[in-house]
């Protein structure tokens, strides 16, 4: 291969750059400038996120494969990169105060969650299965150190070790997978021979050149445990509750959102945009049909159990962050939806509707935990509605957000994915769905009720609330209006997006 | 041609609750001031809506009506579209009459937290108009679920001792049913979408095509929407949640449940169930019909031996109810007039109930029958309006509730689309006897006799401000007992299109429309 054939294109990665930069930058600040290094981590952080976010914009409308096929730049990867920044965004201004408080280097602490960025937003560029291992693993590496970042805590450390070895084990999966669609892809008429470029994988299982069907199919099934794992779906979602009630709690909301809608862009990318028949290929019969009907069974199941079992298990949780570790296993079913309908917009919409007001009820969960996380029993939250009326308001937004009420965020991702779902012609798994939800108000509410409707608890003072923090809570709390009020320009947003699979192959 | 003053009319609310909001910041303002502040707003909500009758033409469509696009992408066509008819007319009427009287009633008894409370009255009042005028099934819904919160909060916060049980019972009951009516909004959407190749939420639009869903969707859709609203009602048997709602709620709470969100669910099966499944509802009309019947009897058996007074009158609406599902499935005009009546007339009477026995618990903080007795000699005044009031719900001619119930009997009896019409309205009578026995034999027991318990020989009559809650409804009693054609005339013309669209066939009516 000659060097121009590599398209190197630095404006393509220009964000994957940036986010990169900014972390070395932080971790050269932490050494030189030890003592007013935290602030300044945050904001060289917080501005390199912002000119991430500049980078993606200015790549919006393009539609181009750079890198020898690995990167692609269309709406999907720049949406959902947005989403990652948000993210990002709203974790640095929860954490700055935090880490303050908690006495831990900053440096550090700040120069990962970039990283663990920069791998998310290769999860959603990347064109190529190996391209999303290495943006997968980049992410996970940085997110184990995290999620034990309280060293002295034990609950930190199960939570590392725990998140360490059921993510090394689920990434096994997913390169296994990955192996075996490479070695069913071969073509000893084609070049390369054999591949995991995206685009070419789609091509040769449409046109039914593979090497193996069955070689393709246990890999797709591979892959889709590894993903599985990942989002936290049944029945891969184990590990969810312990990491998420053990690592620090600005750590749980990244991860419970960003590593989560980062893995299900990727997810999409590979089942929706390759692993699935357009217009052309389905009036044939062939391998991708088959292929498609077969993942889309799978994920039918996987769907329900996600969401039956992450709503059951919430009821009975008496802790706040266990609680929300299992609603957030519960949305994943919901998302899970949008992937069996094959609508990666809804999937897309539904995830920064979700981000947005997760964060925010982490955010709330952190305030009242304070110092060395001891607060998050639910017991905690005995009457401290009237006490700190503007943190308990804003938690019982996001949680009736979180449940589905209207003219928030969350019903408009929900009604979005509900919607797909019954038009793609899956009128149970929305009945299903639709009984979750209401089951799901239940322990919403518990939360409520124990805040506005009990006693308060002897010794409780309201936490003093730092300006990042509550800049953070003002962006969620307008952006869980601004979603559910008028969603109508992120929308459109998302329906002009070009959809790939149509463009590539009309 | 866009009207403002139904936009304007759910705006005042909000404005009034922002309003006391802001004053109670800090504790600058005093309470009364509060308490000024959201009952002048909410009177004046009252007064813009006075203009609706004034403006309304007997006609059977959409006045008032505003339409806007709200939000387009992905074809959702989603509109805010708001507007009235003779149906959701009164009922707008009805909401705006309550919640000032709510507010006064509970003037004194309130005390903790009293900011948050009127911001959720207020809050509550914007979404139970907003219920009743939305013209798109996505407001409709919008405004639907958005109503719970505050409702929930008032029954949590201000309830009484069992308040949480009751207040989750209450949403999550809602709930279940209304996210069925969800997963029914989106089936309607595309079903009507693949029919007419235009994706809408618009709630006239769909109706003008109901003709064109199939028999068989009909029939699971006509549940989805019915499930919610029989909830919502409450019909019997899903009445559960009701009267622990109503017993935990304080004063001002129940006024409101019983007044207006009961009416949210036969209203909804007059907007949505008979229009656009016409067949379905023709088909399970014997079966609701039924349940309508012995939610009646039931209802009235229950009342009759309840200790506790709010229980009484609790039990009372399931009875009452009944009779308004029982108007709606005669399918006759006269028949579903009286449901709607009926409606008006349980808005005004149980409300004034809840308010009167309120004000005895106020003063003796107990609301068992075996407590109270010989109160007429000690509380003369307030033993007359709470006279009149139990002779409005038992439906005394020249009392408003006498014309709901004989319109609601004569619709059945004479129903034609209704199999075994006369048996229902025969039972339904036998109820009409049942609830006279209750309300009057509670009312002997709390009013008549001798002073037994010491406690009640010192009690206060009714204060000015108590006599002034009362006078109103008292008043309105009477005048839709004598003149209900005032009321019944400008409903009319709806509830004919109504009727006439369920005698006739479905396979008639969609030739009709493909001519």
């Amino acid at each position: 291969m000659r060097p121009e054939d590599l398209a190197i294109d630095y404006h393509a990665i220009l964000p994957e750059l940036i986010t990169t930069g900014a972390a070395l930058a932080i971790m050269l600040i932490d050494v030189m400038a030890r003592k007013a290094a935290r602030r300044v981590a945050a904001v060289a952080a917080i501005a390199g996120l912002l000119l991430s976010g500049g980078a993606v914009i200015s790549l919006w409308g393009k539609d181009e494969i750079s890198f020898a096929g690995m990167i692609v730049t269309d709406e999907l990867r720049l949406f959902f990169a947005l989403i990652f920044l948000v993210v990002t965004l709203l974790t640095v201004l929860i954490s700055i105060n935090w880490i303050e408080s908690e006495a831990l280097p900053a440096g550090e602490y700040f120069a990962l969650l970039m990283f663990a960025t920069t791998g998310m937003l290769f999860m959603a560029a990347a064109n190529d299965l190996v391209m999303v291992f290495l943006g997968l693993e980049i992410t996970s590496i940085a997110t184990y150190v995290l999620c034990g970042y309280r060293r002295n805590d034990l609950r930190s450390n199960e939570s590392a070790v725990k998140y360490f070895i059921l993510g090394s084990f689920s990434t096994a999966f997913l390169l296994y997978g990955i192996a075996l669609v490479y070695g069913a892809s071969y073509n000893p008429g084609a070049a390369p021979s054999a591949t995991t470029n995206l685009e070419l994988l789609r091509e040769r299982i449409a046109a039914g050149q593979v090497f193996s069907k069955e070689m393709l199919f246990a890999g797709a099934a591979m892959m889709m445990v590894g993903f599985g794992f990942k989002v936290a779906s049944a029945p891969f979602h184990i590990w969810s509750p312990d990491v998420y009630q053990g690592a620090p709690t600005s750590i749980t909301a990244f991860l419970s959102t960003g590593s989560k809608a980062a893995a299900f862009a990727a997810f999409a990318r590979v089942f929706i945009f390759t692993f699935t028949a357009t217009s052309v290929t389905s009036m044939t019969k062939g391998i991708m049909p088959a292929l498609q009907s077969a993942w889309t069974d799978a994920l039918v199941v996987m769907a329900v159990l996600t969401m039956t079992i992450g709503n059951l298990a919430a009821i009975v949780q008496e802790n706040v962050k266990r609680m929300l570790a299992y609603s957030s296993i519960a949305h994943a079913g919901y998302t899970l939806m949008g992937m069996v309908a094959g609508d990666w917009r809804a999937v897309a919409f539904y995830l920064l509707s979700y981000v947005v007001i997760n964060i925010g009820a982490f955010a709330v969960v952190e305030v009242v935990a304070r110092q060395g996380d001891q607060r998050t029993e639910l017991k905690d939250y005995s009457g401290i509605g009237f006490r700190s009326l503007g943190l308990a308001s804003a938690l019982s937004l996001f949680l009736l957000s979180l449940a589905g009420l209207p003219l928030t965020a969350g019903f408009v991702g929900k009604f979005l994915v509900f919607k797909s779902a019954w038009a793609a012609g899956f009128h149970v798994l929305v009945i299903i769905a639709v009984i979750n939800s209401a089951v799901s108000w239940y322990y919403y509410l518990r939360v409520i009720v124990v805040m506005f409707f009990r006693e308060p608890s002897a010794g409780y003072t309201a936490p003093a609330v730092a300006r990042p923090l509550a800049a953070a809570l003002t962006l969620t709390v307008l952006a869980t209006f601004y979603l559910g009020v008028i969603p109508d320009r992120v929308l459109k947003t998302l329906e002009n997006a070009r959809d790939r699979i149509v463009a590539r192959f009309p | 041609m866009q009207s403002y003053v139904l936009t304007i009319l759910i705006s005042i609310p909000i404005a009034g609750s922002l309003a006391v909001f802001i004053l109670g910041r800090g504790s600058v303002a005093r309470d009364e001031s509060l308490r000024w502040t959201a009952l002048i707003s909410s009177i004046v909500t009252f007064a813009v809506s006075l203009l609706l009758p004034l403006g309304f033409q007997s006609r059977p469509s959409l006045q008032f009506e505003t339409n806007a696009p709200w939000i387009n992408a992905f074809e959702l066509g989603i509109r805010y579209h708001v507007g009235i008819d003779g149906l959701s007319l009164w009922l707008v009427v009805l909401t705006t009459f309550l919640v000032p009287l709510a507010l006064l009633s509970s003037w004194n008894s309130i005390t903790f937290r009293l900011r948050e409370f009127l911001i959720s009255i207020l809050v509550l009042e914007t979404g139970m108009i907003g219920v009743f005028i939305a013209m798109d099934m996505f407001l409709f819904y919008l405004f639907w679920e958005v109503m719970l919160v505050p409702m929930y909060f008032l029954i949590g916060v201000w309830g009484g001792e069992r308040r949480i049980y009751a207040a989750v019972k209450f949403v999550i009951y809602t709930v279940l049913g209304s996210l069925l009516m969800l997963a029914g909004i989106i089936a309607l959407y595309y079903l009507h979408g693949e029919a007419t190749r235009v994706y809408t939420f618009d709630i006239p639009t769909i109706m003008a095509n109901a003709g064109r869903i199939s028999p068989e969707a009909q029939n699971w859709l006509f549940w989805g929407f019915a499930l919610a609203f029989l909830i919502k009602v409450p019909l019997f048997p899903f009445h559960t949640w009701l009267p622990d709602a109503h017993v935990e709620a304080p004063t001002a709470g129940s006024v409101i449940l019983a007044g207006v969100l009961l009416k949210m669910g036969t209203y909804g099966l007059m907007r949505f169930n008979l229009p656009i499944f016409p067949d379905a509802s023709r088909e399970f009309a014997p079966l609701l019909a039924a349940l309508a019947v012995v939610g009646i009897i039931y209802g009235a058996l229950v009342a009759m031996v309840q200790p506790d007074l709010k229980k009484l009158v609790a039990y009372s609406s399931v009875s009452h109810l009944g009779f308004v599902v029982l108007g709606i499935f005669s399918f006759t005009e006269q028949g579903m007039q009286g449901a709607l009546y009926q409606m008006l007339n349980h808005g005004v009477s149980t409300g004034a109930l809840f308010i009167i026995v309120g004000m005895i618990y106020d003063r003796r903080h107990t609301r068992m029958i075996a407590e109270f007795g010989g109160l007429a000699s000690v509380m003369p005044v307030y033993s007359a309006l709470f006279l009149i009031v139990t002779l409005s719900s038992i439906a005394l001619p020249l009392m408003n509730g006498f014309v709901g119930e004989f319109l609601v009997l004569v619709g059945t009896f004479t129903s034609t689309s209704l199999p075994y019409a006369r048996t229902f309205a025969v039972l339904a009578a036998l109820g009409m006897i049942l609830s006279a026995v209750y309300m009057l034999w509670m009312y002997q027991r709390v009013v008549f006799g001798e002073v037994r318990n010491p406690e009640n020989r010192t009690l206060k009559d009714l204060n000015g401000r108590e006599r002034l809650v009362l006078a109103p409804i008292v008043a309105l009693v009477l005048f839709m007992g004598v003149y209900p054609s005032l009321f019944l005339s400008r409903s009319g013309a709806a509830i004919k299109a109504i009727s006439k669209s369920m005698s006739e066939p479905a396979v008639a009516r969609s030739q009709v429309k493909n001519d």
